[in-house]
C-alpha cells in the first residue's frame, strides 16, 4: 500500500437493507494508491467490487468509514459536493457502456461538458479530440447502436476522460467485449494512465488480465480485501 | 449549465418525441386556446361596453342633485307662486344645509377646475301639435347659453338668442311624428304647446264633483304658442348629457307657462323651501379621469351625485365576476392538459431512467436533472400558449365572422365580439408556461431523487 496515497480507504464498510435482510456488501477494506497507479480489483460476483467503485465514485456513501481523494475526505460530502467530484476529478466507466442511447458518439463524449458550463463550440472541440485520442476518428455522429461494443466503450471512455479527471474508474469495462477487444481497451486504459497520469481502477473478474495491465491487484471477497499484491512498483 | 444549453436540450428531447410531445402540447393548446377564447370574448364584451360609453360621451357627466331630492318647481306647479330660481328661506333644521340648484350654484360650479358646463335638468310633460297632429312628450328647458355652447346639434335653423322669446327647437324624430318629413321646412312655422296643470279654481272643482272618469281630477290644460327655430337630430339614446329630449325651450318661455313638474309623488310631500331650485344639475367635465375629483368636491357640499362612471365602476366588477366565471371554465381544459403534461413527463422519466442515471454519474446535480426535465415541462407551455393563442385568434375571427355575417342581415352593425389586449395575450403565455411548470413539479422532483446506482443498472 501507498503510504501518502492520493485514494485512500479507511475501514470502509457499507451495508444495505433488502427488506427485512441486512446485507453487507463491503466491510472493513482499507486501502491507499498513489497518483498515476493502475489498481485492479478482482473478485468474484457479490464480493463488493461495484459496491466500492461505487463509494469511490461518489454515487453511493458508506455506512462507515472514510474515503479520502488527494488528501481530502470526500466519504462525508453531500450529494451535491459529489456531483461536482465527478464532474471535475473522477471519471467513468461502466460494463455496460451506459451510453445515451439517442445521442450520436460525439454528443454522449460531449454529455459532461454540459454540466460544466462549457460553451457549445468548446464542447464539440474536445469531444472530438477525444474520440481521435480513442481511435474513433470518422464516427462522431455515429449513434452507439451503429458501433460495435468496443467502440461503444471508447466512446464510453473518452466521455469518461472529457472533463480531464484526476482518477478514471473502470466497473467491469471488458464485461461484454470478446478477449481480443478486452484488451484493446485495457491497453487503451494504459496507455492514458501512462500519458496523462491517470489514476486508474478497474475491477475485472479477469485476473489475468489486470496481471497483464495493472500495477497493483487486490481481491475482494465477501466484501473483505483477500489479498494485495504490488505487480509493478513505483518508477 | 447554461440557460440556453437547457433550452436546447429541451428541445432536442421533446423534437425526439415527436408525436407525443404533439399530442400533449395539442392538450395544452386546446387548453389554453379556450381559456384565450372565453376571455378574449369577456374582454369584447367590455370593450363594446366601453366603446359604446365613450362615443355617446356619457363618462364626461355628473347629475347632481340635493341630498333630500328637491324638485325644479313648487309642488302646486304654479311658476307665479314662487319664483324659481329664488334660494329657499332658511331651513328650520340648523343641522340640516341645503345646497340650493339655483343659477347661482351653476356659476360656482363652472368654476371648478375640471368642469366644462353645468346645465340644469328641468323637465315637464306637454303635448305639441303641429298642424292636425299631436304628440306627447317631454320638453326640456336649456338656456341660450346652453344651446349656443355646441352640446345641441342643430341639423336646420339657429338657436335661440335669449332666454325670453316663445322658440323652440324641436327633434327631427317629432317631426317626422307630427307629419313633417322634410324637417328643414319646419324652421319658422309655429306650434302649439299644451300643458297639464292643476286646477283648484270653482269651476274645477264643480266639474270634478259633479262628472265621473278622468273630469274627477282638478286638472286643466294650458296652450302655448312656440315658433320653431331650429332642428336637432336626435341620437340614439338621446345625444349626449344632459340634451336628450325631443323639444327645447328657453328657462324665461318655461317660467310664463303654467305646467305640472313632479319628479315623483314624493314631491307631493316635500316642504316648498325644499322644493326650490333645480331637481337636478348636469356638469359636462373635460374628461372621464376628471370626474371622481369633481364629484368628490361636490359631494363635500352635501349635494347626492350620480355619474356612470360609477356605473362603469359597477360593471368592472360584475366583469370581474364573469372573468372570474370564465377562468374557473377554462380551467378544466387547462387542468386536464396539466395532466397530460404530468403523464407525459413521468413517462419520459420512466424511459430515461438510465440516461439520469448517466447524468449524474457524470457530474450532474439533483438539481441540474430536476432542472433540465423542467425546462422540458416548460417548453411544453411555451409551445401550447403559444400555440393556443394561435388557435384561439384564429377561432374568435371564424366565429367573429359568423355571428356577424348572421347579425349584418338583420342590420346590426359590424360587432368585435373578442378583444386581445396585450396582457391576455402575454398572460395566456405565461400562465401556460406556469401551469405546465407546476405540472412538471412532481415528475421532475421524481427524476431528481433518482438513485445513480439503480438508475445505472436499469434496463
Amino acid at each position: 500500500m501507498d503510504a501518502d496515497g492520493f485514494i485512500q480507504t479507511t475501514d470502509l464498510t457499507k451495508v444495505y437493507f433488502s427488506g427485512p435482510a441486512q446485507v453487507v456488501a463491503l466491510h472493513g477494506v482499507s486501502l491507499s494508491l498513489g497518483r498515476g497507479r493502475f489498481l485492479g480489483v478482482a473478485g468474484a460476483s457479490g464480493s463488493g467490487k461495484s459496491t466500492l467503485m461505487n463509494l469511490l465514485g461518489g454515487l453511493d456513501t458508506p455506512s462507515s468509514g472514510s474515503i479520502h481523494l488527494d488528501g481530502k475526505l470526500i466519504s462525508d460530502r453531500s450529494k451535491a459536493e459529489l456531483a461536482l467530484l465527478r464532474r471535475h476529478t473522477v471519471g467513468m466507466i461502466f460494463q455496460s457502456f451506459n451510453l445515451v442511447a439517442s445521442y450520436s458518439a460525439l454528443e454522449n463524449v460531449a454529455f459532461p461538458l454540459l454540466f460544466a458550463n462549457v460553451a457549445k463550440k468548446e464542447r464539440t472541440r474536445r469531444a472530438a479530440e477525444l474520440l481521435h485520442t480513442v481511435g474513433l476518428e470518422g464516427r462522431d455522429h455515429h449513434r452507439p447502436a451503429q458501433l460495435s461494443g468496443g467502440e461503444q466503450q471508447r466512446v464510453a471512455i473518452a466521455r469518461a476522460l472529457v472533463n480531464r479527471p484526476a482518477v478514471l474508474l473502470a466497473d467491469e469495462p471488458t464485461g461484454n467485449l470478446d478477449s481480443k477487444t478486452s484488451e484493446q481497451i485495457v491497453q487503451t486504459l494504459h496507455d492514458l494512465k501512462a500519458e496523462q497520469g491517470l489514476t486508474v481502477v478497474m475491477i475485472s473478474h479477469e485476473e489475468a488480465l489486470l496481471r497483464e495491465f495493472a500495477d497493483e491487484l487486490i481481491c475482494l471477497q465477501d466484501g473483505a480485501v483477500l489479498s494485495h499484491e504490488i505487480l509493478r512498483a513505483r518508477p | 449549465m447554461r440557460a440556453s444549453d437547457y433550452l436546447e436540450h429541451a428541445w432536442s428531447n421533446l423534437w425526439k418525441k415527436k408525436l407525443r410531445t404533439f399530442l400533449t402540447t395539442s392538450g395544452v393548446v386546446i387548453g389554453i386556446g379556450a381559456l384565450v377564447c372565453m376571455f378574449a370574448f369577456g374582454q369584447g364584451i367590455q370593450q363594446n361596453i366601453r366603446d359604446q360609453f365613450e362615443a355617446m360621451d356619457l363618462l364626461n357627466y355628473i347629475n347632481v342633485s340635493p341630498r333630500h331630492g328637491g324638485a325644479p318647481t313648487p309642488a302646486d306647479g304654479d311658476p307665479d307662486a314662487q319664483p324659481r330660481h329664488t334660494a329657499p328661506p332658511p331651513v328650520s333644521d340648523p343641522n340640516q344645509e341645503v345646497t340650493v340648484l339655483d343659477d347661482a350654484f351653476i356659476d360656482e360650479v363652472l368654476q371648478i377646475d375640471g368642469v366644462e358646463a353645468a346645465f340644469p335638468e328641468m323637465r315637464f310633460p306637454a303635448q305639441v301639435r303641429l298642424g292636425d297632429k299631436e304628440q306627447f312628450t317631454l320638453v326640456q328647458v336649456v338656456s341660450s347659453k346652453g344651446c349656443g355652447s355646441g352640446l345641441i346639434q342643430l341639423r336646420a335653423g339657429a338657436p335661440y338668442t335669449s332666454d325670453e322669446p316663445n322658440e323652440v327647437i324641436l327633434s327631427d324624430t317629432l317631426l317626422r311624428r307630427l307629419g313633417n318629413t322634410k324637417s328643414e321646412t319646419a324652421v319658422g312655422t309655429e306650434v302649439e304647446i299644451r300643458t297639464i296643470t292643476l286646477d283648484f279654481s270653482v269651476a274645477s272643482l264643480m266639474r270634478m264633483a259633479f262628472s265621473r272618469g278622468d273630469q274627477r281630477l282638478p286638472i286643466s290644460d294650458r296652450r302655448y304658442s312656440f315658433k320653431v327655430v331650429g332642428v336637432v337630430e336626435r341620437m340614439g339614446f338621446g345625444g349626449a348629457l344632459p340634451i336628450r329630449s325631443d323639444v327645447f325651450i328657453p328657462p324665461g318661455a318655461a317660467d310664463r307657462m303654467r305646467k305640472l313638474v313632479l319628479t315623483g309623488v314624493s314631491d307631493l310631500f316635500q316642504p316648498a323651501e325644499k322644493l326650490a331650485g333645480y331637481s337636478t344639475v348636469t356638469i359636462r367635465v373635460a374628461s372621464p379621469a376628471q370626474v371622481a375629483t369633481v364629484k368628490a368636491k361636490l359631494e363635500e357640499r352635501g349635494l347626492r351625485t350620480f355619474a356612470l362612471m360609477d356605473q362603469l365602476a359597477e360593471m368592472r366588477m360584475g366583469f370581474v365576476i364573469m372573468d372570474m366565471f370564465l377562468l374557473a371554465v377554462g380551467m378544466i381544459g387547462i387542468t386536464v392538459a396539466s395532466l397530460g403534461i404530468v403523464n407525459t413527463m413521468v413517462m419520459s422519466i420512466l424511459e430515461r431512467y438510465r440516461e439520469i442515471g448517466i447524468m449524474k454519474a457524470v457530474g450532474a446535480t439533483d438539481g441540474d436533472v430536476q432542472k433540465i426535465f423542467l425546462f422540458e415541462s416548460g417548453m411544453i407551455g411555451l409551445l401550447g400558449g403559444v400555440f393556443g393563442l394561435l388557435l384561439a385568434k384564429v377561432v374568435s375571427f371564424v366565429i367573429n365572422e359568423v355571428v356577424n355575417g348572421f347579425a349584418s342581415g338583420e342590420g346590426v352593425p359590424f360587432i368585435q365580439y373578442f378583444s386581445f389586449p396585450w396582457w391576455l395575450c402575454a398572460g395566456a403565455v405565461a400562465f401556460s408556461i406556469l401551469v405546465s411548470l407546476i405540472a412538471g413539479i412532481y415528475p421532475t422532483r421524481r427524476a431528481a431523487r433518482v438513485d445513480p446506482v439503480v438508475a445505472l443498472r436499469h434496463d
